[in-house]
């Protein structure tokens, strides 16, 4: 359509797009972005692009055996467990795509500016919102395609699947992440125009009553063991209870339904082309729904986001007096004065902590689900065996969790740090105390819940010291690894051009820092459990024989324990120092 | 060219900009002076529809910036106080992409592109990514992007922040040449000097209220008490006592604004 009103210098030579070209032009943007970054990424840090390439690549195939293990198991015992089991990771998946796009769209269409600048172009709001929506999704779901995909191949494997299951994999899952992230898009914008400031406290309820509500299946599905003492009838009760997500108004039964469809492997041909129909209807439903859903989400767009950006240009930040708390006195004001510096940037960085209410609101959803968790096992009566393979798996799990917060916020600190560095730069305070104070506050912050959660966990399943000392120490490692992989990575690879924290966590170095991490803490469990596996095999295949002998004997016994505790310990040195001997070397040459 | 048509934008209840009622006609360079906070950001983000109006009209070329917003910001250049450019496009892609988002003929796009690249001095780093960029080369860039389209209407908001002298020399004499062709600049300002320079009119802006509007010689005529320098003029006008602000019309020596 051209514009013919407004008899203008221009009006010749430019014109008001169709919504196509419109469309095609940003998806050009896209594409010429998408290249160049990946272009400087190669001719610039081959080596780190590499390393990462590798590492996902160990951490991909460890995913696989382990699902490849999981699913020979199940199918060996319980193959109808399984549609269950996708049902429940798919709809809990479902829930947070939903948020976790909402959250990445309000970034990116609210306060980015590359947003405010496409809103001053002759471009439809609509197509502004789709752009912006396939970076939010495309930043949300990869996390699904790491995790999602080596299990998906190992179930296809383990079931025999056609190829052409493999074929339809790719579909299904965007079709399927296409519905919450249309859902997580539509909810974002209609809290902006109509929640207006109350959004903030909107999300707050949300994700309490969904805390509460997972905390209440928890609770309804462990209890439950208290009577039932964790025998058939009580995995029967389980099963039950988790039926509650095979829901068929669900994107994530169509999901799991299509997939274990497409899985089938049948001898007759008609069967199995039965069975391809059926796995490719449920693709449609889910492509039909993501597309309808993503449409209405851009009829939104159209409606709602200039006025929503309006109103939230227009917001006047509440204005709070702030009070000086008497622990951040008391900690600028304690111990030599030689360390004050490093104690005032500590100071700094709890002030930025406790006022962001994405950093604590995570720390405290994370570590509470788990202490939830741990605060459950105390339904249950295990023997010492049992009891300790599970403590292993919680020491892996509060690792993990750990893990996600210092990818997620402590990795990034450094970055941040780089684009005030004229604040930092201009102090008389050594570099080298930044970044130790960022391992100091990484550390302290992280090893307090940890180890106190971990404590829990012992007490609830009933351990011996021995095993509760074994686990402290594994957490304080742990806890002292993790917080130097990411500040000694943040340090290494600071991205100085990217504002959101988020976005650095989700690229090359965060991503590097997520996968040396959970290598990390599977290395540590893993050799401190040794003895403890040892042990109990001992037990379980010796039946009141004589105890094992050699090397075996001396691995279960006390020695053994030591000897993996301190490979645990120079593990846990290494991971600490050599990241962080690296970022502190950058740091000192960096030039901002 | 652009109408402000009784305006007023308040911050929840604490008013920006009140009842604004201000028309600019084609050919004009409008420069809108004022204090920090005295409601110019507001009244720039109003022009290039990143805030709606409380109450009242904004129009570009007589498309009202809320109802047809696509329609007035083909008639609009805006260069934002900072240079906001994509790290990982080249100048030159930059300015492909602007033309494309302006529905441009690849031939006219590529002359026009070229004459920009000339004018702003760019020709050896247009296909440099923008992320090698100084602050006065990125400024530059958006300068070119912004008239890449030749607007009618253009939005300056501190535009000469970064430059260089010479930078500053090239935008002075583009601004001249362009609205000696009919483009209508507004922008907004603290360098009263520039203002003096290159302004057929002024506007001083405080709290909210036009408390000014007119030529820097009926400044000089209507405030001066003696003085004669336009920081002076300005000084006197932004610290004069609240109750002279509370008068809603202007100072406007040739009738209504």
């Amino acid at each position: 359509m051209r514009d013919t009103l407004g008899s203008g210098m221009q009006a010749a030579s430019c014109q008001l797009m169709t919504a196509e070209a419109e469309s095609r032009a940003l998806s050009r943007l896209r594409a010429t972005i998408a290249w160049q970054t990946l272009r400087s990424m190669l001719s610039e840090a081959r080596l780190r692009v590499a390393l990462v390439v590798l590492l996902s690549a160990v951490f991909w195939g460890l995913l696989y055996g382990l699902f490849f293990e999981a699913f020979s198991f199940l199918e060996s015992i319980h193959a109808e467990v399984i549609s269950l089991l996708f049902n429940a990771f798919f709809s809990s998946l479902m829930i947070m795509l939903v948020f976790s796009t909402g959250i990445l769209l309000y970034g990116n269409m609210y306060c980015s500016d590359e947003a405010r600048r496409l809103l001053t172009l002759p471009v439809r709001a609509e197509a502004i919102y789709a752009h912006t929506f396939v970076e939010a999704m495309w930043f949300s779901s990869w996390g699904f395609i790491l995790l999602g995909s080596p299990m998906l191949i190992a179930y296809g494997i383990v079931r025999g699947a056609p190829w052409t299951y493999y074929l339809l994999l790719l579909p299904f899952m965007v079709s399927f992440a296409l519905i919450p992230a249309s859902l997580g898009g539509m909810l974002c914008m209609a809290a902006v125009v109509w929640l207006g400031r109350l959004r903030v406290q909107a999300l707050a309820m949300l994700l309490v009553v969904m805390v509460a509500g997972a905390g209440w299946l928890g609770w309804s599905l462990l209890g439950s063991a208290v009577t039932a003492g964790g025998t058939a009838a009580w995995f029967d009760t389980v099963i039950t209870r988790l039926s509650i997500a095979e829901q068929k108004f669900l994107p994530s039964w169509w999901l799991s339904s299509g997939l274990i469809e497409a899985a089938r492997w049948r001898e007759e041909p008609e069967a199995r082309f039965a069975s391809l129909v059926e796995s490719v209807a449920f693709l449609a439903v889910l492509v039909s729904n993501g597309m309808l859903l993503h449409l209405l989400a851009r009829r939104l767009a159209g409606s709602s986001y200039r006025q929503g950006i309006s109103q939230l240009v227009g917001e006047v930040p509440i204005r709070r007096q702030r009070r000086i708390s008497w622990f951040d006195e008391a900690l600028s004001a304690t111990g030599t004065v030689r360390g004050r510096p490093l104690r005032l940037l500590l100071v700094k960085d709890l002030r930025l902590f406790r006022r962001d209410i994405s950093q604590w609101s995570q720390f405290a959803i994370f570590f509470g689900l788990l202490g939830l968790y741990f605060w459950n096992l105390r339904s249950f009566n295990y023997n010492l065996a049992y009891a300790s393979m599970i403590s292993f798996l919680n020491l892996a799990v509060a690792g993990l969790i750990f893990s996600t917060f210092t990818t997620r916020f402590v990795y990034p600190m450094i970055s941040l740090e780089g684009r005030r560095f004229w604040i930092l730069g201009l102090l008389p305070v050594h570099r080298d105390q930044i970044v130790w104070s960022k391992f100091l506050f990484s550390f302290v912050g992280g090893v307090v819940p940890s180890c106190g959660l971990l404590w829990l966990s012992d007490s609830m399943l009933g351990l011996p010291p021995g095993l509760v000392f074994v686990h402290q120490l594994c957490g304080l490692v742990l806890c002292m690894g993790l917080s130097g992989i990411a500040v000694g990575l943040g340090a290494w690879m600071p991205d100085l051009r990217e504002p959101s924290p988020a976005k650095i966590a989700a690229g090359f170095g965060g991503t590097l820092c997520l996968v040396l991490s959970s290598l990390f803490i599977v290395s540590v469990v893993a050799i401190a459990a040794f003895p403890t596996y040892l042990a109990m095999a001992s037990e379980a295949f010796g039946g009141g024989g004589p105890s094992p002998t050699g090397i075996f004997g001396w691995a279960s016994g006390p020695l053994g324990t030591a000897t993996s505790l301190l490979i645990v310990g120079v593990l846990g040195a290494i991971a600490t120092i050599v990241p962080l001997q690296l970022g502190l070397r950058a740091f000192r040459r960096f030039e901002p | 060219m652009i109408e402000f048509d009784c305006v007023t934008r308040t911050y929840g209840p604490k008013p920006a900009v009140t009842d604004l009622s201000l028309s600019i006609p084609r050919g004009q360079l409008f420069a809108l002076l004022g204090p920090n906070g005295a409601g110019k950001t507001t009244t720039i983000k109003m022009l290039v529809g990143l805030l709606r109006p409380s109450r009242g009209t904004v129009r570009i070329c007589g498309h009202d910036l809320v109802k047809e917003t696509r329609a007035a910001h083909l008639h609009t250049g805006y260069v934002p106080d900072e240079p906001t450019l994509y790290d990982k496009l080249t100048g030159r892609e930059f300015l492909w992409f602007i033309a494309d988002m302006f529905g441009m003929p690849r031939s006219i796009a590529t002359e026009k592109i070229g004459r920009e690249i000339n004018h702003f001095e760019l020709a050896n780093y247009a296909d440099d990514l923008a992320e090698s960029y100084s602050l006065g080369m990125k400024q530059r860039l958006v300068f070119a992007a912004a008239l890449l389209h030749d607007p009618d209407v253009l939005v300056l908001d501190e535009p000469m922040v970064g430059l260089d002298p010479r930078s500053v020399r090239i935008v002075k004499d583009l601004l001249r040449s362009r609205t000696r062709e009919g483009m209508t600049v507004f922008m907004s300002t603290h360098t009263l000097a520039m203002a003096e320079e290159l302004a057929d009119r002024v506007g001083i802006m405080v709290r909210g209220q036009l408390r000014f509007l007119g030529t820097v010689a009926e400044l000089r005529d209507q405030v001066a008490t003696g003085t004669t320098s336009l920081e002076d003029l300005y000084l006197e006008l932004t610290t004069m006592p609240q109750a002279a602000s509370s008068d809603t019309s202007p100072h406007e020596p040739n009738g209504t604004p």
